[in-house]
């Protein structure tokens, strides 16, 4: 099992579809950094060689954040919104969408699970 | 969508020669403006605007962050104050 960038460990699959297993790797990324290495995209990744493998990891080193720092780097994007206290960054402290979509109903994925409140319909007395 | 980048930045035409003159006199007094839809381009860093946001003028002081954002997302349109509970709901109808 081949080990790059730390904790992916994927295995078995092509390793032009392992590689995507890597947070910040995606299609594009997993065929540039392959073409770049010179390693045949349809090769399981079991199958490379050691030395293959730290040429890929070292490829990535090299030219791609990733993981960790991705994560924090995409933080550190949302934290500047939200201290010029901008639109969208009143939006990221809310919990609701920051694009514009509606928010009358949906908009589940922002806002969670239901927020059930009782007696909302019809119990209003005229 | 985002712009055309053969256009460049929108800034308000108007407001942007107030800003140069401003810089050349070097002041720094609170500019009132509409133009929500003007992006804030390096020279009004430092500037304190007034952006309209329907109601009141809102203060935007343009730090060295904002450039490339729109005066508008600076000035909330929308004021939201929680939702009523439900017996101050029943008293209110």
């Amino acid at each position: 099992m081949p080990r790059i960038a730390g904790v992916d460990i994927p295995d078995k699959k092509k390793i032009r579809y392992a590689l995507r297993y890597i947070f910040g790797i995606g299609p594009k990324f997993a065929d540039d950094i392959l073409s770049e290495a010179d390693i045949d995209t349809d090769r399981r990744s079991g199958e490379l060689t050691d030395q293959e493998v730290s040429q890929i990891a070292s490829i990535i080193d090299s030219g791609y954040i990733i993981e960790g720092a991705l994560r924090r780097q995409v933080q550190q994007h949302i934290q500047r919104l939200k201290d010029i206290r901008s639109y969208r960054g009143e939006r990221h402290r809310r919990g609701l969408p920051v694009r514009g979509q509606r928010t009358r109903c949906n908009a589940r994925t922002r806002k969670g699970k239901r927020k059930t409140v009782a007696g909302k319909k019809g119990v209003r007395g005229h | 969508m985002s712009r055309s980048l053969k256009k460049g930045p929108f800034v308000d035409e108007k407001l942007y020669r107030k800003v140069q003159r401003l810089n050349v006199a070097n002041q720094h007094v609170p500019v009132k403006t509409w133009a929500r839809a003007c992006t804030i381009v390096p020279e009004f860093v430092g500037h304190t605007f007034q952006v309209h946001n329907g109601k009141i003028f809102t203060d935007v002081f343009c730090t060295e962050d904002m450039v490339g954002h729109k005066l508008g997302e600076f000035s909330p349109t929308r004021l939201f104050r929680g939702h009523s509970n439900k017996k101050e709901g029943i008293r209110k109808s």
